[in-house]
């Protein structure tokens, strides 16, 4: 049973994983992508190591991809074109790489099956929440501490970048909730470069273009 | 043979749960209509059966009749994949609600013992199943959005990721209180944990958790996307948001996938906050469970339907500065006052003093 799960699951996350890569539309790529993040997810659960299988879940499908897919929408990314192969003398290398990958996988596989069953000592706890929750704060709180020190670095690191240079100049403060309409929209007789208003209010916008005291049409005329 | 059994009987539970969870669903529907009518003051769809009793099936029966319209230049594949995405997402945390407590026979039933059980199924990570779960229905609608084609349908898909990726962090940092008090991940265990006097003294919402349940609650809601959070779908500036193009089944498949998601996220309020199955005398007769479960969630449900006819829809800034300015600062301050009190021991104490967790006496 656990192997016919094993090879359903590998299968699905090779197949994604080929997929992505082979795909030339980004989005069907993070979907193939998405496809192997929840693939070895199911995998680890047949590992019996739950709790690792819900945080990836939560982690790269949920949070992660979520951002590639939003990003991929807002920039309304087109379908890649086929360039000529630049960088051709890479080929080779990937090959050699590539047969080099294999040699391990086959030579791990071999020894394995070759030495005898390997001692399951005491097992029944190990992917539980509770002893990775011990784990990490006992044995490996060094690590722990400095990983979370490197999350607070990226998040300062993303700010930096966010506030450096950016899309309006420093001065302008952006108040939510506030209207800037170019004036013609507002005005058919105003000058195309006359300055935009900038207002909370429908008053506001009548007294910036001198139309206080006119009537309104409609129910409160 | 053995291992067999046990996946038809596993099977045979889902179905189960699944049955009554969209029976329920599909009755919440017409719940939403009629109470809706009401609050109007007006009657609501009372034509079909008795009270409008079959309205349900009458729907089923339009949906699947409708012509199914495929925009010319949408993403096929994807475009049909979103749908189904968003309907399975919704289903597959059903199996995790524990319903009631174990139901034991005085006789033995073939194949199943004397015990039946009232979840389909119990493991260390139930909690984080769920929200992993949760998190995925995203896809759903973003797709939707994006594979339409539709400039509408692509403004509710990026709203609406946005929107689902801001309150998912709030709605984890609210439930952080009760697994620091629970000291589980596991959705029976914490039901458990939580009897005592009529079975009402020992709810999480009582615990120093009502701000915790507070944040879960209006989270909630915004995962939902129901009013007054529902702006992947406001009708006043999008058309109908990501469901835009889609007709017949599919945009049923949409909506079902969306109530399914309310009726699961009232049911991890109820297990997580409102002490699940537990109530005056269950102890005594455990069946009773089932019934005090389903009627906190339709509570729940009732209150959405409520909200609904009460509330205006936000601002899509302020949406977004209430989810990050407010509900996840609440949740920081619930989570290092739940943390202290827990190291305190004060909460401890007091329970212990009383007997507020444990079943006592005859009503226990």
């Amino acid at each position: 049973m656990t192997a016919l799960l094993f090879i359903l699951f590998a299968g699905m996350a090779i197949g994604c994983a080929i997929s992505m890569v082979a795909q030339r539309n980004p989005l069907y790529g993070a979907i193939s992508l998405i496809g192997v993040f929840i693939s070895l997810a199911c995998l680890y659960v047949t590992l019996a190591a739950p709790f690792i299988a819900a945080v990836q879940v939560i982690v790269y499908a949920g949070a992660i991809m979520v951002l590639v897919v939003f990003v991929i929408m807002l920039l309304n990314v087109e379908e890649e074109e086929r360039l000529p192969l630049r960088l051709r003398s890479l080929v080779p290398i990937a090959v050699g790489l590539a047969s080099i990958l294999f040699a391990e996988a086959a030579f791990i596989i071999f020894f394995v099956q070759a030495s005898p069953a390997t001692p399951t000592s005491n097992t029944s706890d190990v992917g539980l929440t509770s002893s990775i929750g011990a784990g990490l704060f006992t044995t490996y709180l060094l690590p722990f501490e400095i990983t979370s020190v490197l999350l607070l670095m990226a998040i300062v690191g993303a700010i930096t970048l966010a506030r450096r240079g950016g899309l309006l100049p420093p001065e302008i403060v952006v108040v939510p909730g506030f209207q800037v309409l170019a004036r013609d929209v507002l005005d058919p007789l105003a000058q195309p470069e006359a300055p935009p208003i900038v207002a909370h209010t429908t008053e506001e916008v009548e007294k910036q273009l001198g139309l206080e005291g006119v009537p309104h049409v409609g129910n409160d005329a | 043979m053995e291992e067999l059994t046990q996946i038809g009987l596993k099977l045979a539970g889902i179905l189960l749960a699944f049955t009554v969870v969209m029976t329920l669903v599909a009755y919440t529907v017409l719940a939403e209509r009629r109470v809706l009518g009401f609050i109007q003051g007006r009657l609501g769809p009372n034509r079909v059966g008795p009270g409008g009793f079959l309205q349900p099936l009458a729907d089923l029966l339009k949906f699947i009749f409708k012509e199914d319209i495929v925009p010319d230049k949408s993403t096929r594949f994807v475009y049909f994949l979103a749908p189904v995405i968003a309907t399975v997402a919704a289903l597959m945390t059903i199996v995790v609600y524990p319903f009631g407590p174990d139901i034991h026979l005085p006789f033995n039933l073939p194949l199943i013992g004397n015990t039946i059980p009232m979840v389909v199924t119990r493991f260390d990570v139930a909690l984080l199943y769920v929200l992993g779960v949760t998190s995925v229905g995203v896809y759903g609608i973003a797709l939707a959005g994006w594979s339409s084609n539709n400039k509408y349908s692509l403004m509710g898909g990026l709203r609406s990721s946005a929107q689902m990726i801001s309150y998912e962090l709030a709605l984890g940092l609210g439930l952080i209180g009760v697994i620091l008090q629970s000291g589980t991940l596991d959705l029976y265990t914490i039901v458990e944990q939580q009897a005592g006097h009529l079975g009402i003294s020992g709810w999480n919402v009582f615990w120093v958790q009502p701000l915790g349940f507070l944040i879960y609650l209006i989270a909630a809601i915004a995962e939902t996307n129901r009013v007054p959070f529902d702006l992947p779908e406001a009708e006043t500036e999008l058309v109908a948001g990501f469901h835009t193009e889609y007709s017949a089944m599919k945009f049923a498949l949409f909506f079902m996938a969306e109530y399914v998601n309310m009726f699961t996220v009232s049911m991890l309020a109820t297990t997580l906050f409102l002490g699940g199955w537990n109530g005056p005398f269950v102890h005594q007769l455990p069946w009773l469970g089932v019934f005090y479960f389903l009627g906190k969630v339709i509570l729940f449900l009732f209150l959405y339907i409520w909200l609904r006819g009460t509330l205006p829809r936000f601002r899509f800034d302020q949406l977004m500065s209430f989810g990050w300015k407010f509900l996840v600062p609440a949740a920081l301050i619930n989570i290092v006052v739940t943390a202290t009190i827990e190291w305190s021991g004060l909460f401890d104490w007091i329970v212990n003093l009383f007997h507020l967790k444990t079943q006592t006496g005859w009503w226990g």
